[in-house]
């Protein structure tokens, strides 16, 4: 995936995006829009800073899980297996980026408690506990689910900016490549050498 | 107030929250400190006692801290406790694995070495039989890795700078051996009155203190040295919340005042009161070994994606 920080405005859509693909409970955001201020004033720029998994292709979090939970897939996606994490938290601790989220239970957005208070809650609760579970830890899974089926990743379709663009990095003449390329793409935290599948192009 | 939320929504250090007191399940994620605490301190009891003493009242103690404290509380803090035994899969890559194998190990080879001595007579082995020492020696070899593998855990996390440092396993082992020291005075005082091998225990621990306090000072000096995100920890450390837990009573009353105790003990003082002196000091440097732990996992400061 390749982020374009001169188009993103920080909106918010794929958060609220990725909120509605995968109903995520309240305080998990497995995409979320940073905050970064830099300058003294009068010279200072606000940037949005759009972060998820990125999928790294040395993946600390991989290394780090005593259980196997953590597996990369052949297509560089890298997925948590609900049925095998233990809910050690090793891998929240040991990323880099911040997108992993434990989970200890389902809650409610409204009254903050396990029980839904309404049908779209309870279905909420529902596609929640049947994708992910409770007790374990959770990450974006770049909508693998809609990738298998050609479809891009919600975040990716919902940006009303087209700031993001999803492809194969592998190939040198895809859309990604190509950006990368000539916009001088660079990735979050190169020097942690988990060498992650996201690139940002940079704002100026 | 800036809340933990807006915060993780902010290009600035994150503080981890996910290990010791204070995270999602509040009490319940504190469960972890306790379980390094107790494994440090049990395993650092046993090699103490077998090594030093030969008291193997303590080294069950010791032990049983291991396979029950430890073990517990580890159970409490995972969020599927019933998939435990998933946790020894991946010994290659993942050191929660190691440590764990370990402790296995540990529980395993102590108490054969030890049950001659309590009830299991029959057994084709004795504690000064070769077959014994051997068992012992496997025992101090899991001892010693239960010891420093929570240091290399938090090491491994190359984000949280004030983690990342070969000095942890280093202070995690020396802070252990001096909690088995402490445990091992305390058991003693309250089986038999008094203080076995006094002389012994309090050279080694007057050694541990002083190795105590330069490691800290090197650990401190190193966050000072380093990048933006260790000088964040380091203010977390002596200027926020936790320093009443790191300055009051990791240092002053876990490292200062034991070393004060220690050094009126080389004074000519009564028996009596050198066994109550050495009973507080104990005390406390387990209060500094406990405070210690808990400090450094406060203190893991995520540098900055951006």
């Amino acid at each position: 995936m390749v982020i374009d920080l001169k188009r993103c405005t920080g909106c918010f859509a794929c958060v609220m995006a990725c909120k509605v693909e995968h109903q995520t409970p309240p305080r998990v955001f497995w995409a979320k829009v940073l905050r970064s201020e830099r300058g003294k004033y009068p010279v200072v720029t606000r940037q949005p800073i759009p972060v998820l998994c990125m999928h790294c292709k040395e993946p600390e979090c991989e290394k780090v899980c005593p259980t196997g939970a953590t597996k990369k897939r052949e297509d560089g996606i890298v997925i948590v297996d609900n049925k095998i994490c233990v809910g050690c938290r090793y891998c929240v601790v040991a990323c880099p980026y911040g997108a992993r989220y434990f989970v200890p239970k389902w809650t409610d957005y409204f009254t903050g408690k396990d029980q839904p208070s309404s049908k779209y809650a309870e279905y909420a609760r529902k596609k929640w506990l049947a994708e992910n579970d409770k007790g374990v830890v959770t990450k974006c899974t770049f909508c693998v689910e809609r990738v298998e089926k050609g479809r891009k990743p919600a975040c990716v379709d919902a940006c009303p900016a087209e700031a993001r663009t999803f492809g194969d990095l592998d190939d040198p003449n895809s859309e990604v490549s190509q950006l990368i390329k000539r916009r001088k793409g660079f990735r979050l935290q190169e020097e942690q050498g988990t060498e992650p599948a996201v690139y940002y192009l940079p704002s100026r | 107030m800036t809340t933990n939320y807006s915060r993780e929504m902010m290009c600035a250090p994150r503080q981890q929250l996910e290990w010791g007191f204070g995270g999602r399940r509040k009490v319940r994620d504190g469960a972890l400190l306790i379980a390094l605490f107790l494994g440090g301190i049990g395993a650092g009891q046993f090699v103490v006692s077998t090594w030093l003493l030969d008291y193997k009242l303590s080294a069950v103690i010791g032990l049983l801290f291991v396979a029950v404290g430890k073990s517990v509380a580890h159970l409490i803090y995972l969020g599927r406790p019933a998939r435990f035994l998933r946790l020894f899969l991946r010994p290659k890559t993942s050191w929660i694995s190691r440590g764990l194998i370990a402790m296995i190990v540990l529980v395993v080879f102590g108490a054969a070495y030890l049950a001659p001595d309590f009830g299991f007579g029959w057994l084709p082995w004795s504690a000064d039989s070769d077959l014994g020492s051997a068992i012992l020696a496997v025992a101090m070899v899991a001892a010693f890795v239960v010891m420093v593998y929570d240091g290399f855990v938090l090491a491994s996390c190359k984000s949280i700078s004030s983690w990342h440092t070969m000095l942890l396993p280093v202070m995690f082992f020396t802070y252990a051996i001096a909690g088995g020291v402490a445990m091992t005075a305390l058991t003693s005082m309250l089986d038999t009155g008094f203080v076995l091998d006094i002389d012994n225990l309090v050279s080694l621990d007057t050694m541990l203190l002083g190795a105590m306090m330069a490691l800290v000072v090197f650990y401190v000096l190193n966050l000072a040295t380093s990048d933006v995100t260790a000088k964040e920890s380091l203010r977390t450390l002596v200027m926020r919340r936790t320093a009443i837990i790191f300055v009051g009573l990791a240092i002053l009353a876990g490292l200062l005042v034991p070393i004060a105790l220690a050094i009126f003990h080389q004074l000519d003082i009564e028996e009596a009161l050198a066994n109550v002196l050495l009973g507080a000091s104990a005390l406390l440097e387990l209060c500094g070994d406990l405070s210690v732990r808990h400090s450094i996992l406060k203190a893991g400061l995520h540098a900055p994606v951006f």
